[in-house]
Formats: C-alpha cells, sequence, structure tokens
C-alpha cells in the first residue's frame, strides 16, 4: 500500500492504460476506440516521464547558467516520448482517415452494425 | 570497412527511394525503381552475410556515438541471413506485381503501392538490424502503417473492414510493447540490448515482478503482431482480402521480422538465465501447439482459397513459435529455419493461388478441372503443398523432422503427436484443391488444355521462388549447421 501511495504517478497511469486498453478493445464505435488509443499512448508517455523525474530538480534545458549534471533530471524518457507522440500522432491520422473510409463503405463507424451486416 | 555500413545502406537506399517514387509521374519508372532498389539490397545483404561468415559478427555504429548513447546494429549469422530472405523474397513478389498489380488496384494507386513496400521492407529491415529497443519501436510502428497501407489500398469494403481490424489489434500490441519497454527501462535504465542484459543479469533477482510482467507484455503484444494463436484473428481477413502480391508480403515477410524481434528480446535481453525461471516459454509452447492444430482445423472449414492458405499461416507460425517455446538451441535454430522455408514456399503459394483466382474464381469450387487450364501454376501451388504436408527433401518436412527431434530432446514426446497430427490436418485441406484441379471426370470435362496459362514470363518469379524452396530444402545441412552456430551464441 505505502509503495503504491508512493508511486502514485506510475499506478495512474497503469490506471490510464487499462481504461484506454480495454476502451480500445472492447468499444464498438470508431472514433472511441481511436480515444481509447490516445489515452493508451498517453498513459505510456505519463508512465515514462514519470520515471525519468527526480525530485527537486530541473528540466533538461539550460536556462542561464549551465547548473552540473546534478542539476538536471534524466532527458532521455523525455526525448524518447516526442519520438512517442510523432508515431502516436501518425497512427490517430491513420485511423480517422480509416473511419470515413468506412463510413463511406458502410455508412456507419459501428463495428458491431457492420459485423452484423451481410457480405454483398 | 565498407561492407560494415551496407546494413543501413540497404535501409537508406529503401526509403529514400521510397520518398523520391511520387516525384516520378511514369508507373513504369516506379515499379523498375522499386525492383532495381529491392535487387541492390539483396545483393548488399548477400555480401554483409559472406563478411559476417569470415569475420564474424560486428555492430556498427550510428554517427559514431558510442553503444549507450547512441544507436547500434548488430549484424550476425540470423540477422544477415534474415536480410537475404527477406529482400529477396520482396524481390520475387515485386517482379510478381509488375505484371499483375493494376489487376487489384487502381492505375492512379500504383505509385503509392510501391512507396508503401519499399517502407515496409526498410523498416522490417530495421527490426532485423537493430539493436537499440526503442528503435525497434519506431520500426514497428513504421512497418505497421505500412502493412496496413498495402491491404486497404485495394479499395473495396472488406479491405477497409480487414485493416480496421488489423490497425486496432496493432495499436494494442505496440501499446503493449511499448509499456513493456517502459517497464524495462525503468530497472534497467538502458536501451540497448547488450546494456540491458548485462544490469538485468546484475540485478534480476529484486525484480522478478517486473521482469515477468514486462515480458508478458511482450509476448501478448509481439504475440499479436507475430499472430501466436488465439491472437490472430486480424490475420485471415487481412492476409485474404489484400491485393495478391501484398498478401504474399505480408504472410511471408511481415510477420516473420516481430518474431525474430521477440527472438531477440527473449534470448538477447533477458537470456537462458531469465527466461528459465520464468514459466513463459511453456505458455508459448502450449499456444503455438494449439495453435498448429487450430489454424488447419479452421483452414478446413473455408470456402475462399485465399483464406485457406492464410489459416495455414496461422498454424506455420504455430511451428515457429513451437521451436521458441520449446527452449533448447535446436528448436530455436528449427523455428528460424522454419521461419525461411514457410517465407518461400508461402509467397509462392499466395502468388500461384492469386494468378488462379485472377482467372477462375475465388471459392475452392471454381477451382475443379483447373490442372487442365492451367496446368504449370498448380503444378507450382502442389510442390508448395507438398512442402506445407512435409514431404521429404523439401523443407516443410525437414523442419518437422528437426522439430520431432528437438521434442525428443527436451523430453517432451507427447508433443509429437501435435507434429503429426498438425501435418495429417495440412494435407487434408491441400490435397482434394489439387486432386480435384487435376483428376475426376466431371471436373475435366469441357476444360480446354492451357487455356487459361498465365504466359511464361509473369511466372517465372513463382517458378524461382518455388526453386529457392527446394534449395533451402537440399541444403538445409548446411543453413541449419549455421543457424545453430548462431544459435550457440544466445545460449
Amino acid at each position: 500500500m505505502q509503495n503504491l501511495m508512493n508511486n502514485y504517478i506510475e499506478v495512474g497511469a497503469i490506471v490510464l492504460f487499462g481504461i484506454g486498453f480495454m476502451t480500445l478493445l472492447l468499444n464498438n464505435n470508431m472514433i472511441k476506440k481511436i480515444i481509447g488509443l490516445n489515452i493508451m499512448d498517453t498513459a505510456i508517455f505519463l508512465f515514462f516521464i514519470a520515471r525519468g523525474y527526480i525530485y527537486g530538480k530541473d528540466a533538461p534545458i539550460v536556462v542561464g547558467e549551465f547548473k552540473g549534471v546534478d542539476g538536471y533530471i534524466n532527458p532521455v524518457p523525455t526525448s524518447l516520448m516526442l519520438t512517442g507522440i510523432v508515431v502516436s500522432v501518425s497512427m490517430t491520422a491513420f485511423m480517422l482517415a480509416l473511419t470515413i473510409k468506412l463510413h463511406e463503405k458502410y455508412k456507419t463507424i459501428d463495428l458491431r452494425e457492420i459485423l452484423n451486416m451481410k457480405e454483398g | 570497412m565498407v561492407i560494415k555500413s551496407f546494413p543501413l545502406i540497404m535501409i537508406l537506399i529503401l526509403f529514400i527511394s521510397a520518398f523520391t517514387m511520387p516525384l516520378v509521374n511514369n508507373n513504369k519508372i516506379i515499379k523498375t525503381i522499386s525492383l532495381i532498389t529491392n535487387f541492390i539490397c539483396s545483393v548488399l545483404s548477400i555480401f554483409t552475410f559472406y563478411y559476417v561468415q569470415l569475420y564474424g559478427n560486428f555492430k556498427y555504429k550510428m554517427g559514431h556515438f558510442d553503444a549507450p548513447w547512441g544507436i547500434e546494429f548488430s549484424i550476425g549469422t540470423l540477422e544477415s541471413m534474415m536480410a537475404i530472405l527477406f529482400t529477396v523474397v520482396s524481390f520475387f513478389i515485386i517482379w510478381y506485381s509488375l505484371y499483375s498489380i493494376e489487376k487489384d488496384i487502381k492505375e492512379s494507386k500504383v505509385c503509392l503501392y510501391y512507396v508503401l513496400i519499399n517502407i515496409l521492407i526498410a523498416s522490417l529491415l530495421g527490426i532485423v538490424f537493430t539493436n537499440d529497443i526503442f528503435n525497434a519501436f519506431v520500426f514497428i510502428e513504421v512497418s505497421t502503417l505500412a502493412s496496413c497501407g498495402i491491404i486497404v489500398i485495394k479499395d473495396k469494403k472488406e479491405n477497409v473492414k480487414a485493416t480496421i481490424k488489423y490497425v486496432v489489434l496493432s495499436s494494442l500490441g505496440s501499446g503493449l510493447v511499448l509499456m513493456g519497454i517502459a517497464f524495462l527501462y525503468s530497472i534497467t535504465g538502458n536501451l540497448n540490448m547488450d546494456f540491458m542484459h548485462s544490469e538485468l543479469i546484475k540485478n534480476w533477482m529484486n525484480y522478478e515482478r517486473i521482469i515477468l510482467l514486462s515480458i508478458g507484455l511482450f509476448t501478448i503484444g509481439l504475440g499479436v503482431k507475430g499472430a501466436m494463436f488465439p491472437l490472430h484473428v486480424w490475420l485471415p481477413d487481412a492476409h485474404s482480402s489484400a491485393p495478391t502480391s501484398s498478401s504474399a508480403m505480408l504472410s511471408s515477410v511481415v510477420v516473420k521480422a516481430f518474431v525474430l524481434l521477440f527472438i531477440k528480446i527473449i534470448y538477447r535481453i533477458f537470456g537462458t538465465d531469465i527466461i528459465s525461471n520464468i514459466p513463459v516459454l511453456d505458455l508459448i509452447l502450449i499456444l503455438a501447439s494449439i495453435g498448429m492444430i487450430m489454424g488447419s482445423i479452421f483452414a478446413i472449414f473455408q470456402k475462399d482459397l485465399k483464406r485457406v492458405i492464410a489459416y495455414s499461416s496461422v498454424a506455420q507460425m504455430g511451428y515457429v513459435f513451437f521451436g521458441i517455446g520449446l527452449g533448447n538451441e535446436l528448436g530455436l535454430a528449427i523455428s528460424i529455419f522454419h521461419i525461411i522455408g514457410h517465407a518461400f514456399t508461402k509467397s509462392a503459394l499466395f502468388l500461384s493461388v492469386g494468378s488462379m483466382i485472377e482467372k477462375a474464381g475465388k471459392n475452392i469450387s471454381d477451382l475443379r478441372g483447373i490442372g487442365k487450364e492451367m496446368p504449370i501454376t498448380l503444378a507450382l501451388f502442389t510442390l508448395g503443398s507438398l512442402s506445407m504436408v512435409g514431404i521429404p527433401i523439401l523443407p516443410g518436412f525437414l523442419s518437422k523432422w528437426n522439430f520431432a527431434l528437438a521434442s525428443i530432446q527436451s523430453g517432451r514426446l507427447y508433443l509429437l503427436t501435435i507434429i503429426l497430427a498438425s501435418s495429417l490436418l495440412n494435407g487434408v485441406y491441400y490435397f482434394p484443391i489439387v486432386i480435384n484441379g487435376y483428376f475426376g471426370q466431371e471436373n475435366l470435362k469441357e476444360k480446354v488444355y492451357m487455356s487459361k496459362e498465365k504466359s511464361i514470363k509473369e511466372l517465372i518469379p513463382i517458378i524461382m521462388l518455388m526453386g529457392m524452396m527446394v534449395c533451402a530444402g537440399i541444403f538445409s545441412n548446411y543453413i541449419i549447421k549455421i543457424l545453430l552456430i548462431a544459435c550457440d551464441q544466445m545460449f
């Protein structure tokens, strides 16, 4: 319990990850699926950045004078997550484009309705 | 040495050529660019393989930054062999698609198709070569987008549906992989595979739960992409609705790259010491065994020929995971040999089936008597299905034989029945197609000999792929010996 309280950011990230995962997996509406994907990705970003954060230290940007290596948090997770955001944005864009196509072809974006439709 | 930078040059050639294609207006020139770049890459990969055989494994540093800070490529026997496989198979598939792609997709989309193909192969080579796990994740996402693109490019109703299924499950999978990377990064502080391994060896006793969790995340995440049994649901739709050359590419090359990454994660990051303490390999073995049987059973009930072959891919991926799950050197080496054999066989099968579907129709019942109309194509299909069922000399038999040896070596004799049952089930759905194609009075009535056969130049790529498959069977001793040496370094 104490561990959970101390690492509350990570716990929050995992809870968000679960919410996003289930939304992406179980929701039938395409738009809600995409929202679920975004929640899931954001949860991972939060987790990564929380692991890189060191209490009481600055963001790794030199403003004014350089405080030495110990003055800043770990910059690697932050920069990795920049890449992660780019990947997630392109995935979202692709899925939104597919949703438009889906609506064009089937006149609905509800996947259950589409599965119930007869092939024709 | 300039040869050391060949892996990077291969990826760069493919990416750069992909992005110059839209500048060219002529479809013929675009096709030529794609074919030539793939040919160059296969030549370069063969040189890399020779270099590795002569001088041993090597690491290539990006931009001269040393390992934990910069990104590294690690090229060994496995990686260079996979590079040869991917580039050669995709070269022949592109060759086939030169003649047939306009029949599947619109004229205006042809340029985009080859852009996507080149990006796809480049990203797969990236997954194979890279020694940096986050880099691998980025390549995974690139390859997912590209492979979704080559399915949806046909622009039919079922393609959009199949692609949505694929993209949803794939993004779930890559989310899980990224989460696994996050857990591993938080306990090792590194993204380079070798450094992660050395950190994990030092302190894995303190973090057993986190390691279990991250292995689980990697297994499920890459299992979705590599079509491990209960997570394969996207595969039949995606592979059967795609254009012929895309389905050949998807099932022969794309799913294999993720399996290779999975092998690298298990044996290079975690290592045998940690894996042997965690029951993950047994889980993989069970799922793979179920997949080998169920994939074939599903295939028997399909009416659409391409879906039969797609379900057969599920069963064959079951074999690959089976070898990993056995957890001994021979099993791992044979699962890689099976990747090679299956890549040649399945791409040739999909291409020959594609040409039959083009002329006759997509249901199995339409293909009665096709053997009189298209004897050469059906002969090629027969050769491929013989390999799938496991007739000696062909690679399908050799991998099954060696899987049997490996399961005896690991002391689990009951696994032999699964291998045997799966082979017999393969026969149940491949042979009726062949037999109804060639024989039976009522099937051959009113069929004109050679009336629908494609011209020989369109068949050459399929013949070449089948020839390479037979070569892989004949030289299997040599290949397996090299693979065993390579796997020995991992254990």
